[in-house]
């Protein structure tokens, strides 16, 4: 079963960049499947309450969730194993977003404390914030506000009207899109942030990172210690200390645990 | 039932919802009462379904989405020890329940079951209870079938010891695929120290067009690997590289006897152990220690 026009090498090699980190692999990797996360995503009847867009960047994280995971020495095809990590996600977010929930006290002061927060940046800015910017005000994690906003929604009716003036015939259900047409994919490609996986240099600062990949040519051409000490105004010993320090600094970091952090909370 | 002061690892099979979160709540705020930590890990929709059950007891709970951690086995363990870790700075002990994810793939089925075996060992130390739940209509035959290959409790209407439990290194040596002779990789010369290997090293990454950051990571991995060469093993003899699949392949070959533990690399950094083999298995997509015909080889795939 294959899932997109690529061959099977091209998958493949799409797939290995793409856990990688590179970023454009990724996006090529996720406009190839669109069209089939969007055949699953078809067959999810849930009564106006999950948005069609909604299912479809589940679909596309789990396609990506999938690329994490999958060993391309298996005989299994790419799109047989990640369907199975699509259609799970999008299971999982039906599931989230239809289910009955009580609010505690906690819950509600919660979601009290997000809406606040998301009024404060519309009115600041115009626009609705983004997840990672109402994670930043609020304190809470991306899964909390995940989960919070999940019991804010109030599922519209596909067949609610759009408008209350008299011979009004059109509908909500009118206005969403067939995710078949090629602006459906693009426009949930464009508002989704596909997370590249940035590795540990992340860890490092802009000048031991600046140093590591000119001394040892990562994406350019390799420059001796002087050369690399000549740009940052440093000398050559002191350019090989920081290489040094920031070999050092990310063993230690992987070696030791960051507690808390590295288990997606 | 408190936890005990190292780990308990236990498991129990749901038919359905309710009785995961039944069976779980109930574990958890035995040890909430008792003074303990809570963790679970889940899928968003489950977690959701935790907090709500739980009630006010879900602010003393971490809440851990396994999309996020369930990638690699390595990178699970330390996730997981990082976790524990963070929790024991507040309590005594924690207690863990964690639902069993794994894809449709046979060979994933296997990889994952080592892990359960593996983690009987990686946080042995700690005074930690893991319960790990699986679910009895969404995960195939075979895993279900090893639950008790991997756990030597199992909770039922009691807790109930299993007589199938399997020793962790042996049930992982019996998982894990032998490695395959890679005759497409090419040798190159380690250099005269691990500066001079680390600079080779990267020339090959950027022939074979690996992006930047996850060529650093190759190279922190593979320094390390070189450094248990020279340090344990006699120096290297050779070192191959090449791409396997679409991945990036390093093998150093040393002049040593090698180790034979097939859980190297696994278990949670402690007082006395050295951290080489887990650094490379949190960098890179696998390790593979094995007897080569040119001498003891560490195999890594990033």
């Amino acid at each position: 079963m294959r899932g997109s026009r690529l061959s099977a090498e091209q998958e493949r090699e799409l797939v290995v960049a793409a856990e990688a980190g590179d970023e454009a692999a990724c996006r090529q990797l996720v406009e190839s499947f669109l069209p089939a996360i969007g055949g699953i995503a078809r067959r999810f009847n849930t009564g106006g309450q999950v948005q069609r867009s909604e299912l479809m960047q589940e679909g596309i994280a789990g396609l990506l969730f999938a690329t994490r995971r999958y060993d391309p020495r298996m005989e299994t095809p790419f799109w047989s194993y990640a369907s199975f990590w699509v259609r799970k996600a999008m299971q999982e977010l039906v599931a989230e977003l239809t289910r009955p929930a009580t609010l505690s006290d906690h819950a509600v002061r919660g979601l009290a404390r997000v809406k606040a927060a998301q009024r404060a940046h519309a009115q600041a800015h115009g626009v609705e914030p983004t997840t990672a910017q109402l994670a930043a005000v609020t304190g809470f994690t991306r899964v909390q506000l995940d989960s919070l906003l999940a019991i804010d929604r109030t599922p519209r009716s596909f067949e609610e009207p759009l408008g209350a003036d008299e011979g009004t015939t059109a509908t909500f259900g009118d206005m969403v899109a067939d995710p078949r047409a090629e602006k459906e994919y693009e426009h949930v490609l464009d508002t989704m942030e596909i997370q590249a996986v940035r590795g540990h240099a992340e860890q490092l600062d802009e000048r031991e990172r600046t140093v590591l990949w000119r001394h040892y040519g990562l994406g350019q051409r390799p420059q001796t210690l002087s050369e690399i000490g000549a740009g940052l105004g440093l000398t050559a010993e002191r350019v090989r200390q920081i290489n040094k320090g920031a070999l050092e600094k990310l063993r230690k970091t992987v070696a030791q645990p960051a507690g808390g952090g590295g288990a997606g909370i | 039932m408190t936890s005990a002061a190292a780990l308990r690892h236990s498991a129990f099979v749901y038919e359905n919802d309710d009785e995961y979160v039944a069976r779980s709540v109930a574990f958890l705020k035995e040890g909430l009462d008792a003074g303990e930590s809570g963790i679970v890990a889940n899928t968003r929709d489950a977690l959701a379904m935790m907090r709500d059950a739980l009630g006010p007891d879900a602010d003393r709970v971490s809440f851990v989405d396994v999309s996020a951690t369930y990638t690699r086995p390595a990178r699970a363990v330390a996730a997981y020890h990082g976790t524990f870790l963070e929790h024991l700075r507040r309590a005594p002990s924690v207690r863990a329940v964690a639902d069993f994810q794994v894809g449709p793939t046979s060979g994933e089925w296997q990889e994952w079951v080592a892990y359960e075996a593996i983690t009987n060992l990686a946080y042995a130390h700690l005074p930690v209870w893991v319960v790990c739940t699986y679910d009895a209509n969404g995960l195939p035959d075979p895993v279900l079938e090893s639950v008790g290959r991997t756990h030597c409790e199992v909770l039922g209407d009691g807790l109930r010891e299993r007589d199938d439990f399997e020793d962790p290194r042996a049930l992982v040596r019996k998982l894990t695929p032998e490695p395959e002779p890679l005759l497409e990789l090419r040798s190159f010369s380690a250099g005269e120290d691990l500066e001079a290997f680390r600079h080779l090293l990267a020339r090959e990454l950027m022939a074979e067009k690996v992006p930047a950051g996850k060529a650093l990571d190759m190279l922190v991995a593979g320094t390390e690997i070189a450094a248990n060469a020279v340090r344990h093993g006699a120096g290297i003899e050779e070192v191959r590289v090449g791409r396997v699949a679409g991945r990036f392949v390093c093998e150093v070959v040393d002049r040593g006897g090698g180790f034979d533990d097939p859980v190297a690399g696994y278990l949670a950094p402690r007082e006395g152990t050295g951290t080489g083999l887990w650094v490379a298995r949190q960098l890179t997509w696998r390790i593979e220690p094995f007897d080569s015909p040119r001498g003891f080889a560490v195999r890594i795939w990033l």
